[in-house]
């Protein structure tokens, strides 16, 4: 994974090339001064408002997979949806149960094309656990999440959405993990590659989302108003996650 | 070993052409004779061309085979007590269905009529005798992951409705007509009713049962059906393990009245996948896979080709064995009522909204 000075750099670069100017200075990580405006995932500001320089990223929605799957939607590709089945399993150097229950609250509903109503969370420990939610839209929705995947390992996700004309999915038919681009198999073992942005290549994956998504907030700056009162809801949604396992009961919102 | 001597009752029940090979080509078995409830269940039967008498009254059928000693009991949930009765009068051994019936009071008197009349009866879970699951109880069983946090499974099918039409009529699948909830147009009956394999497979797993659930229901993908198509189930085991279970019919079908080619509109109709997630890591579970792929006739559709065969020959196996040698069978009626209590939980928590301790 690369330094994130070198992901400011490649943001700067992107933000030269297509001639956006920023309006203040920036940064992708939490240290730094207070005149600079502040880019992360929107699950790491803990609380639902941000202070001014801090702006909450909802980078998974740069990722070409979930454009396409919201255009599916959207575009009633496929119609009347009335399922939506997600996972999300990480390991505890990346990922905690929050930040994923954070992420996927909002995959569901940036895809679903609905405000969540209603959820009902059981959590093992601090480990894994599984949330039903009810959309506006009448969808109901599972959600899986977990960080019992072993130390350094990519996310493993699913997301799949299932209507009453079609079914849409990250995953092929019949398969149970994601591919990849190159599989590489030699005496050394099996590698695999998945690079998907030719701008930014040899950034990760949670590196391209992240400069995606904070390129897009400079060139687009009406959305840090509409990311922020998400994230504001996000972090709503997320505590009440928590409290409905704590009470084991259907929280309706 | 002498043959089992055995019949099928009914021919109505989603499985019940997957018993024909078995029945046919089991040396431990000796297929005596079918009851068919119709005449066109009747000409189904014949169509697959087995030399074996078809009767159209099931009196008939054991009072001119007298020396029928078990019969695989392929009919409507709520045929079940009725048969039970029959079966135990005559001293005949059962292979049920997955549900012999939901309302526990039946249950009970089924149970009665078993015990009382000495014969083995088997519940058709026929996931105990698939090789992948045996994979994954042994792993589980050698702790591969540790203390596991969670176990998720999906039982998703396709809608046997078209082809069964019994599991879409509430009073036939459910045994009787309970509203889903107060101002819900569906009944229960639907495809929870259908899919309890992986109810049973946490409770093997783990060595636990149900501390508590909470399921609910979502908008039917097939707007004429009145019973559920869509429902997910998620809650804890005694022993702290959470669970999340889709037994949903969510892979779209055509609606033949003949299951077979071209059946698929979705091209995989069916799925038992499990992850489990445990302290040393995560393991995902493909109880059906590896398969092959087509897209030719009938169609010209992008079709999952099954390639596992062997999970009803095990489950004949241990029937026959289990009458011959008069043992108990693994999935007994005493073991599976806590299932059956499980999916009454279920809809009561579809019912009421809210959380149910079992």
């Amino acid at each position: 994974m690369k330094e994130i000075k070198e992901v400011e750099k490649a943001l700067s670069g992107l933000l030269e090339k297509y001639a956006v100017k920023p309006a203040s200075p920036f940064r992708m990580q939490k240290e730094g001064t207070e005149d600079e405006l502040i880019l992360l995932p929107g699950y790491c500001f803990e609380n639902s408002v941000t202070e001014a320089n801090e702006i909450p990223l909802l980078s998974w929605r740069a990722k070409r997979k979930f454009v396409e799957l919201k255009k599916i939607v959207a575009d009633t590709v496929i119609e009347d949806i009335c399922l939506l089945r997600f996972l999300s399993m990480g390991c505890p150097d990346k990922w905690s149960l929050y930040s994923l229950v954070y992420r996927e609250l909002d995959i569901v509903e940036y895809i679903g094309n609905g405000r969540i109503v209603s959820v009902n969370a059981v959590f093992a420990g601090k480990e894994a656990g599984n949330i039903i939610l009810k959309l506006d839209n009448g969808a109901l929705c599972s959600i899986e999440v977990g960080i019992q995947m072993p130390q350094g390992s990519k996310l493993l996700d699913r997301h799949e959405i299932i209507a009453r004309r079609g079914v849409a999915s990250d995953r092929v038919v019949d398969s149970q993990v994601p591919l990849s681009s190159i599989y590489s198999f030699t005496g050394e073992g099996e590698k695999r590659f998945t690079d998907t942005d030719m701008e930014l290549y040899g950034f990760c994956e949670n590196q391209v989302d992240h400069i995606r998504s904070a390129f897009q907030v400079f060139k687009n700056p009406d959305l840090i108003e509409i990311w922020r009162k998400q994230h504001s809801h996000l972090v709503h949604l997320t505590r009440q996650v928590f409290e409905s396992d704590e009470k084991r009961e259907k929280i309706i919102l | 070993m002498k043959p089992v001597k055995i019949a099928m009752l009914s021919l109505t029940h989603g499985h019940t052409r997957k018993y024909y090979q078995t029945l046919n080509d089991n040396p431990k078995l000796e297929w005596i004779a079918v009851y068919a409830e119709t005449e066109k269940v009747k000409k189904n039967f014949l169509d697959w061309g087995y030399d074996i008498p078809c009767y159209l009254d099931e009196k008939e059928m054991f009072d001119k085979h007298p020396d029928i000693e078990a019969v695989v009991m392929a009919s409507a949930n709520n045929r079940h007590l009725h048969q039970f009765r029959e079966c135990a009068k005559r001293g005949i051994h059962v292979l049920s269905m997955k549900i012999p019936t939901f309302d526990l009071e039946e249950y009970d008197e089924i149970n009665d009529l078993v015990d009382k009349a000495g014969i083995v009866c088997q519940v058709e879970l026929e996931m105990h005798y698939n090789p992948v699951v045996t994979r994954l109880y042994e792993l589980a069983a050698n702790n591969e992951l540790g203390r596991v946090s969670a176990i998720n499974a999906t039982n998703i099918t396709l809608s046997p409705v078209w082809a069964f039409p019994w599991q879409g009529v509430p009073e036939e699948s459910y045994g009787k007509r309970v509203r889903l909830k107060e101002g819900d147009h569906r009944f229960r009956g639907g495809a929870l009713c259908d899919h309890p394999h992986v109810f049973d497979l946490i409770r093997w797993m783990t060595g636990s049962d149900f501390d508590y659930v909470f399921a609910e229901v979502g908008p039917n993908i097939r707007q004429d059906l009145e019973v559920e198509d869509t429902l997910l189930v998620s809650g804890k085991m005694k022993n702290g393990v959470s669970f999340l279970f889709d037994p949903s019919w969510s892979r779209l079908e055509e609606r033949l009245e003949v299951p077979g080619p071209g059946w698929e509109i979705f091209p995989k109709r069916m799925e038992v996948n499990v992850s489990v997630s445990g302290e040393k890591g995560v393991m995902m579970v493909d109880c059906f896979g590896p398969n092959v792929y087509h897209n030719g006739k009938p169609n010209d559709r992008y079709t999952v080709q099954y390639t596992y065969f062997d999970e009803w020959i095990g489950m004949m196996d241990e029937f026959v064995d289990c009458i011959r040698n008069r043992k108990n069978p693994k999935i007994n009626l005493n073991w599976h009522r806590k299932t059956i209590e499980f999916v009454n939980a279920c809809y009561e928590s579809i019912s009421t909204g809210k959380t149910i301790y079992l």
